[in-house]
């Protein structure tokens, strides 16, 4: 058993830089011009500006300046695929490997959580009240970036904690709870407001927020419903899914019985996450069953190898066709070749399916908006994030179907950007 | 997002109120319009002006060299440079265009004559041209002319004679910049002030050789065989700049003469360590060439919030402060001794403290080889944290139990209280935060 493997549930897989460390990495930057990490961050993040005010030993510069960007920066320093976005073009690749832009992003968010340093002004809400619709990514961004602005906003949330995908999905090993508790309560600070249990549609509807005098919407619900695959067994005990698996192990932390034997079905980040769950949590076997090669694999790499190394067995090229139970619980596994008539039969107690997720049918509750077949909603979310009703706007998973955390921080940024524009011209 | 503002670094210097103390030097990094105007656009306060001679210099090529240890390149900087190498009109014209574009940016001129009339007319021509503030190179330690550079600045009565010809074309403030090539600055210093001068630059160049080439059988750069004792600047300069500063600053006559700093500054911290030290005006160039005008955000950036974290709402309020507790080494207190303490959870088992310690230091380290164990052994610790110095690992050795001595013969050292805590080592004391 690899290292790795030994780590608690709870505790960060990548251990964190400390000055020493930090400045080491900082200095290997080559203080490109024009650095091409600053262009490769959806979210518009400045690499090449941070890292140089680390080298320079301006550590608290170097969180304002992630800060000032993205208010989720600590949690995006966590999640982040930076081996396909900044540091893709890392120019020290040429001499040796890429900077770790991600690690370096944590030191100094980390170093301004520990030193108290408050990068942010808070701006006295003096607008229109704005509510958002979930509070995911997407939404935390979103209601950051207008209380700014000045705008009076609320996030409304279904379940009991906030953070969507944040708090529920990703693995603790990647992302601890605390950093996503620590940059809400920072938003909180900021002035944005949040109220949990309260499911747009069911307990409050547009209509009566409209009454009490919110004058613009973002729906950032996120997508929760998860994909199965329509084989015998799936009504098994012990068969169940990716948004069900980890949504129960993350809140408890890690209170949940992962399973003894546990073949997860995908080959995607989730897929990944809910095997480290798995492993983490003490499963004795942990398996993954992916119907196509690693090579294409939606998972990223590095995920993909830290699950390796956790020892979990991967078995590529072959589809589920059938669960095998005895007295209403699950025993096995049986799948056939993806593009050959190979057979497999794996002996399991828990099959967790990690396929995909899709828009909830209850998000059509939430309003009379255009949606598309797959129930997402229909905005040009690289625009301007507009739906058909002028005062709603959305983004994020809901009209994606799926993407980054990053990427939800950017699509929070411009929903922001084209509220404020609506509310400060066109609703005038 | 909107970042809060932190405190503000404007500074008064001669009269002239600078929106922050951080400047070009006199050097090839201020030498057109375009490259002081590049940067003052990236928020730098003010530039020194290369320095403007009335002939042109014939320049060596090729005329840099530089000092690394292990990885690390730029640790010291050696350069063959002089003065100004554009048309002295030139030179007027971008002066001119500087003070009309940025009028409220401090534009400080530096300026070297090789007689009297020379510095006259040169004061006057750069006053006209809109110079705020004149610097006099005394200290350029490459000229190839007698009585210029840093033959001015080890010379008294070169530097009365040569500051009271500047003063005579002025009316503005002139500022004397000193060569460190000397043992006491205070020297030369006092003599320019009392000529009339108004304010001290210090420090220029070290002369310097940095490394000899073992095939051709001559100092770096070579210069087609041969090669020159020049100025060393950058990080290397830093320690030496301090200790001519801080002497100036605690010399009696001196110690209200306004100082320009300037040794190897590339970050906020040297910033502020200059500042500590007296000096309400900064000057810059080896990290310039390595890096670019662009550091000057970081220099800005970094002073004001820490400046606001330990509340000093100017540069006033830190300016200096750190003088009085540099004392004579007569005067440390020396009857305690602070033992170093090992966090075993951090150390890695390399045995570097215990190499230095047993070669360098009092063998008061010992190594246990089956478990790779190093131990203070507190008997034979002098308190020297050598150790601490060489540990690789961020605060794995730091300052621990104070004792104090044994009573001497005499019957001092045992009454003194002392602070539990002394912070030694600037990771401690900069940042709490590890890992």
């Amino acid at each position: 058993m690899s290292e790795n493997a030994k780590k608690d549930y709870l505790c960060e897989a990548v251990p964190a830089f400390n000055i020493a460390t930090a400045m080491e990495e900082a200095s290997r930057c080559l203080l490109c011009l024009d650095a091409p990490c600053s262009q490769d961050c959806p979210a518009g993040t400045n690499p090449g500006d941070f890292i140089r005010a680390i080298r320079f030993r301006n550590f608290k510069g170097a969180a304002e300046i992630i800060r000032t960007n993205n208010v989720l920066g600590g949690i995006c320093a966590r999640v982040c695929p930076y081996e396909v976005l900044c540091e893709k073009g890392c120019s020290r690749s040429g001499i040796d490997k890429p900077i770790q832009i991600g690690r370096l992003q944590r030191f100094a968010t980390d170093y301004e959580k520990a030193s108290g340093f408050q990068p942010l002004e808070k701006v006295e809400a003096t607008k229109e009240k704005v509510a958002m619709i979930g509070s995911g990514p997407a939404s935390l961004t979103c209601g950051a970036e207008l209380a700014q602005k000045g705008y009076d906003v609320t996030i409304f949330e279904e379940k009991a904690i906030p953070g969507g995908v944040l708090s529920y999905g990703v693995v603790p090993a990647r992302l601890p709870q605390y950093i996503v508790d620590e940059e809400i309560e920072t938003i909180k600070n900021l002035g944005v407001k949040i109220e949990c249990n309260t499911k747009i549609g069911k307990d409050k509807t547009i209509d009566a927020l409209k009454a009490e005098g919110f004058k613009a919407f973002f729906v950032g619900a996120g997508i929760q419903a998860a994909k199965m695959l329509d084989v015998p067994g799936v009504d098994l005990d012990g068969v169940t899914n990716a948004v069900e698996y980890l949504g129960a192990a993350k809140p408890s932390n890690g209170d949940i019985d992962p399973g003894n034997k546990v073949v997860v079905i995908g080959g995607g980040d989730v897929a990944m996450d809910c095997a480290t769950t798995a492993r983490l949590l003490g499963a004795e076997k942990t398996m993954i069953l992916y119907r196509r090669t690693r090579e294409e694999a939606p998972a990223h790499k590095i995920e993909m190898s830290y699950v390796e190394e956790l020892g979990v067995h991967f078995h590529y090229g072959f589809t589920p066709v059938e669960i095998i139970g005895e007295n209403g619980k699950v025993t096995a596994i049986k799948g056939k070749g993806f593009r050959d008539d190979s057979i497999i039969q794996l002996e399991c107690d828990k099959v967790v399916f990690a396929i995909g997720q899709a828009a909830d049918e209850s998000v059509k509750e939430i309003a009379d908006l255009k949606f598309t077949p797959k129930n997402t909603i229909i905005a040009d979310e690289t625009k301007d994030c507009k739906t058909d009703i002028p005062y709603i706007f959305a983004g994020g998973d809901i009209v994606n179907g799926g993407n980054t955390v990053v990427q939800a921080v950017a699509v929070g940024k411009t929903a922001a950007e084209s509220i404020d524009k609506y509310l400060s011209e066109e609703a005038k | 997002m909107k970042k809060r503002t932190h405190a503000d670094l404007s500074v008064d210097f001669l009269g002239f109120k600078c929106e922050n103390p951080f400047m070009l030097s006199s050097s090839p990094v201020a030498a057109t319009y375009e490259m002081c105007s590049k940067f003052l656009e990236a928020g730098g306060g003010g530039v020194v002006f290369k320095t403007i001679g009335t002939y042109i210099p014939d320049e060596c090529s090729p005329r840099f060299d530089h000092v690394r240890k292990e990885g690390q390149p730029f640790l010291g900087f050696k350069n063959m440079e002089q003065i100004s190498d554009h048309p002295y009109e030139e030179n007027l014209k971008f002066l001119r265009k500087l003070k009309a574009d940025y009028p409220t940016k401090c534009l400080i001129v530096s300026i070297m004559g090789s007689n009297e009339e020379d510095w006259t007319r040169l004061a006057k021509d750069v006053t006209e041209a809109g110079a705020d503030i004149i610097e006099c190179n005394f200290s350029c330690p490459q000229m190839t002319q007698e009585n210029m550079g840093s033959d001015v600045g080890a010379n008294l009565e070169l530097i009365e004679k040569f500051t009271k010809a500047t003063l005579a074309g002025t009316d503005i403030p002139v500022m004397l910049k000193m060569t460190p090539n000397i043992e006491k600055m205070e020297v030369p210093a006092t003599a320019a002030i009392k000529a009339g001068g108004h304010a001290i630059a210090a420090i220029n160049t070290i002369k310097s050789i940095t490394h000899i080439d073992l095939d051709q059988m001559t100092a770096l750069p070579v210069v087609n065989g041969k090669s020159s004792i020049s100025g060393y600047s950058g990080a290397a300069a830093k320690p030496i700049a301090l200790r001519f500063i801080a002497n100036m600053k605690q010399d009696e006559y001196l110690k209200d003469i306004p100082i320009s700093g300037i040794g190897g500054i590339e970050t906020w911290e040297d910033c502020a360590e200059f500042i500590s030290l007296g000096c309400t005006n900064l000057q810059f160039t080896t990290s310039i060439m390595q890096y670019g005008y662009r550091i000057v955000e970081d220099m800005i950036s970094g002073l004001s919030i820490w400046m606001e974290e330990k509340g000093y709402k100017s540069i006033n309020d830190f300016c200096g402060k750190a003088l009085q507790n540099i004392v004579p080494a007569e005067d440390l207190e020396r009857d305690f001794k602070v033992y170093p303490q090992i966090d075993y959870d951090k150390c890695v088992g390399c045995g570097r403290c215990y190499v230095s310690c047993f070669d360098g230091a009092h063998q008061a380290i010992t190594w246990d080889p089956e478990n790779r164990k190093v131990e203070i052994d507190e008997d034979k610790c002098v308190g020297c944290q050598l150790c601490l110095h060489v540990c690789p690992v961020a605060n794995c050795i730091t300052p621990g139990k104070v004792v104090f001595k044994p009573q001497d013969q005499f019957g001092k050292g045992s009454e003194a209280v002392y602070a539990e805590d002394v912070p030694c080592k600037r990771d401690i004391i900069v940042g709490q935060y590890d890992e």
